[in-house]
């Protein structure tokens, strides 16, 4: 039961955490010289139409002001009000969360799927062909910039072979992952190949150990003591891996939305970082912290469920 | 005799059969564009992409035809002008909203004044003129100007100064009209689905129904262009608007696509800091002038499909000049020019504006071609929001913008080139009194053959004075599959889809 008490204090760490990020953000995002009243008003913007647009969304205020008044809204569960896009903050952001968490989810599943068998394959057949092929596989997919593999994925399965659609997102749960084929397999392509590689290594490492050769000499099948022991002692860093890595996936929304056409976080980021959409730049940004966080937990938690020993 | 099971599987096939036939008659055209709306408030913005929709959606008082050179009826059927030029006097037609509820002068007159007053309007300069707008009966509206204005007509049909139902708006409030409006033009808008697609369904209130063939239309936000063009050579999209000029030739070679070159206004120019000594010299900015090789900027950049530009009143735009001085590109003129000037170790800030692909090809070759005249031009990358305000507080020596016109008539792109009002001259700070006094009286030119005259001295005045460098011209570049016959965007940016239609 104790092995679970970090779970309590966790979220109090958490609080330091959103603190710091919302106060770098905030900062940041004002660092970088430009106005959004600029960017609404565009040739049209003149002194008074300018002043105006600052007084309506509180930019005439001192920047501490306008900080603590972005803390009392964030308590109050508001992130304030779009420029841009004239609208709730809040509200953009949950419109724009299934896509990306669609597009994060598969990109995941489908990089394990590819990764774990290719390991396994990998590392029971160290030094033979197998090994060999797939290990040169992946050094590939990891020198391949994501960007340009997507656009070779379009030509080849949208293009040339009308498989799968260019872009998009589509309304129903089978025409989404329809669309999100070609993304999610383009940024699995890369995080496979780190996964692959590591699990290769985890795997081989633990097939060196002294308890595979003595369970071996009891007479244990070797089929039964890699699924039952070697397997779960390799996992557990892939899963901390694999956490780190879907913070990596979060950035790479950015890039890779846009490219397919995906109406996600990422491309309302991009959007709000131009034009210099305060308001959501940092509700983003917060939130792309938050899941960070909840997703480093969740890897915690499943590496104390499956090694017992480990505790937090 | 049918059992009850087999009739409902009968009635289920009927079904069936009705609705797939329902779905290959439907014809709704998908767009991909690059940028999503932002609102469907039309005071609330300036951007090109909101007016698209807003012409589609919405209708103002007068409107322009299809070549974009003329103004015709649009919610007003005709109109008078009182003799001192300041009432105006409308009649509207019998149209209705997409609710089915009727369009009334009350309407109208609400609109022109929201645009006028409310703390919202991006426009509201532009309307200041207007003193009242009253509805005298339900189809007459009568407008009085505190001065006569000769384009006053023209600012009536400006998508942003459209009808927009009274009792509507102020039932649901600016919040939720801005997200799901009420118009009266030829499409309704659907859904609105944000970042990702706007979706719009034929009115079947509007009133020249008869006229539209299409069903509906899906606007795509598509922000990548080379996701854009793979998405219609695939076949999956019917339209796309701004194919890169890389891609023309390209596309115009593909079986399935027609790509439409469209007459646009768009101007591209390069600024000119006329308060940065010695840029305040007239001959430092003629060697300016002649030192760029406007020609070669167009084969590299636009890959030919640009036209020079020798006045900034756009070819094909109302009273454009083209018999205007043009000056060639001749490197030793610019440099003796220089040398008259007393003028030798120029250096020069060059405010660019990032990720614009053209832009940075220009920077390159306007660097290249100023340093063969022994000027150098130290290149400053910054985001398209930022490089405005530097524009706005005089913080660079040159810049490439652009420019498209948003009304006929000529006055407001030369009151905001030439005028000397609140923009400084497109932030250029050049100022000819005689110039000035000019734009104002050109204003209130009735005479439409005297109104020309001026224009045309206009453009002769701020080409001798070299205000900026005019580079070129460039039309508009959509593409669009075989299957979609009259697709075509007007000079002012408005897409026809009231005439397209598909075939199968």
């Amino acid at each position: 039961m104790h092995r679970y008490r970090f779970l309590l204090l966790r979220p109090l760490q958490l609080i330091p955490v959103l603190f710091g990020i919302s106060a770098i953000s905030f900062v940041l995002v004002r660092a970088i010289p430009g106005d959004p009243a600029r960017v609404l008003l565009g040739t049209r913007s003149t002194p008074e139409a300018l002043a105006r647009i600052h007084a309506e969304y509180g930019l005439d205020q001192p920047l501490p002001m306008q900080y603590l008044l972005f803390l009392k809204h964030l308590f109050d569960g508001e992130l304030g009000r779009s420029i841009i896009y004239k609208t709730d903050t809040l509200t953009l952001l949950l419109e724009r969360l299934e896509p990306t968490a669609m597009f994060i989810l598969g990109s995941v599943l489908l990089s394990v799927l590819l990764a774990l068998p290719l390991a396994t394959w990998a590392a029971r057949s160290r030094g033979g062909v197998a090994d060999h092929v797939i290990r040169l596989l992946t050094t590939a997919g990891l020198g391949l910039p994501p960007f340009w593999l997507g656009i070779m994925l379009i030509i080849l399965l949208s293009i040339t072979w009308r498989l799968f659609p260019v872009s998009g997102y589509g309304d129903s749960l089978g025409e989404k992952l329809y669309h999100l084929f070609i993304p999610c397999l383009t940024a699995a392509l890369s995080l496979s190949a780190v996964l692959t590689r590591s699990l290769r290594s985890a795997l081989i490492r633990e097939m060196r150990a002294d308890y595979f050769v003595a369970a071996l000499a009891r007479g244990q099948s070797e089929r039964y003591i890699f699924w039952r022991h070697v397997m779960p002692n390799a996992i557990v860093p892939i899963i901390n891996l694999l956490a780190v890595n879907v913070s990596w996936l979060i950035g790479g929304s950015v890039v890779i939305e846009s490219v397919f056409g995906i109406p996600g976080l990422g491309q309302l980021l991009i959007k709000a970082i131009f034009s210099r959409d305060y308001m959501v730049v940092q509700g983003v940004v917060l939130f792309f912290a938050l899941s960070t966080v909840l997703v480093n937990l969740l890897a915690d938690i499943l590496t104390v469920f499956i090694d017992p020993r480990i505790k937090l | 005799m049918p059992t009850p099971f087999k009739r409902h599987l009968l009635n289920c096939c009927c079904l069936g059969l009705l609705l797939a036939s329902s779905l290959v008659s439907a014809a709704t055209l998908t767009i991909g564009r690059s940028a999503d709306s932002t609102t469907f408030d039309p005071i609330n913005t300036t951007q090109n992409a909101d007016n698209w929709i807003f012409s589609n959606i919405f209708d103002p008082l007068i409107a322009l035809d299809r070549s974009g050179t003329e103004l015709v009826p649009g919610l007003a059927e005709s109109w008078t002008i009182s003799e001192d030029g300041k009432t105006y006097t409308l009649t509207m037609r019998d149209a209705k909203f997409s609710d089915g509820t009727p369009v009334t002068a009350e309407d109208a007159a609400f609109s022109l004044m929201r645009i006028r007053n409310d703390d919202k309007s991006l426009w509201a300069d532009s309307y200041k003129i207007i003193e009242s707008a009253d509805a005298e009966d339900d189809h007459t509206l009568v407008i009085t100007l505190s001065a006569p204005s000769v384009p006053f007509l023209s600012q009536l049909a400006l998508p942003n100064a459209s009808v927009i139902p009274k009792d509507y708006f102020q039932e649901v409030g600016e919040e939720a009209f801005s997200q799901a409006p009420v118009g009266s033009g030829a499409f309704m808008l659907e859904e609105w689905n944000r970042g990702e697609s706007v979706i719009l369904r034929k009115n079947p209130h509007y009133w020249d129904r008869d006229r539209i063939e299409l069903d509906g239309v899906n606007w795509l936000t598509l922000p990548d262009s080379n996701t854009r063009m793979l998405k219609i050579q695939a076949g999956e999209i019917d339209a796309a608007i701004n194919v890169p000029f890389s891609r023309i030739s390209s596309l115009e070679a593909d079986p399935n696509l027609t790509v439409h070159l469209d007459a646009s206004t768009r101007e591209d120019h390069l600024l000119i800091n006329h308060s940065h000594p010695p840029l305040d010299d007239v001959k430092v900015r003629q060697a300016l002038d002649y030192a760029i090789d406007k020609q070669s900027i167009i084969d590299t950049v636009t890959f030919g499909y640009g036209t020079v530009a020798n006045a900034y009143i756009p070819m094909g735009a109302l009273y454009h000049n083209a018999d205007n001085l043009s000056r060639g590109y001749d490197p030793e003129k610019a440099k003796a020019l220089l040398e008259e000037a007393g003028v030798d170790n120029l250096t020069l800030d060059y405010v660019v504006n990032a990720g614009d692909e053209v832009d940075e090809q220009i920077a390159v070759l306007l660097q290249q071609q100023l340093s063969a005249v022994g000027i150098r031009a130290n290149l400053t990358k910054v985001d398209p929001s930022q490089s405005w305000g530097m524009l706005v507080d005089g913080d660079y020596d040159i810049s490439v913008m652009y420019w498209t016109n948003d009304i006929l008539d000529p006055d407001q792109k030369t009151t905001f080139v030439l005028g000397n009002d609140a923009n400084m001259n497109y932030m250029t700070r050049y100022d000819n009194p005689e110039v000035t006094q000019l734009v104002a009286d050109a204003r209130l030119a009735t005479d439409p053959d005297v109104r020309e005259e001026m224009y045309t001295r206009l453009q002769e005045m701020a080409k001798q004075d070299v205000n900026w460098i005019d580079l070129y011209y460039s039309p508009y570049r959509n593409v669009s599959t075989k299957a979609v016959s009259n697709f075509y965007q007007n000079p002012m940016g408005r897409f026809f889809l009231e005439d397209v239609s598909l075939s199968e």
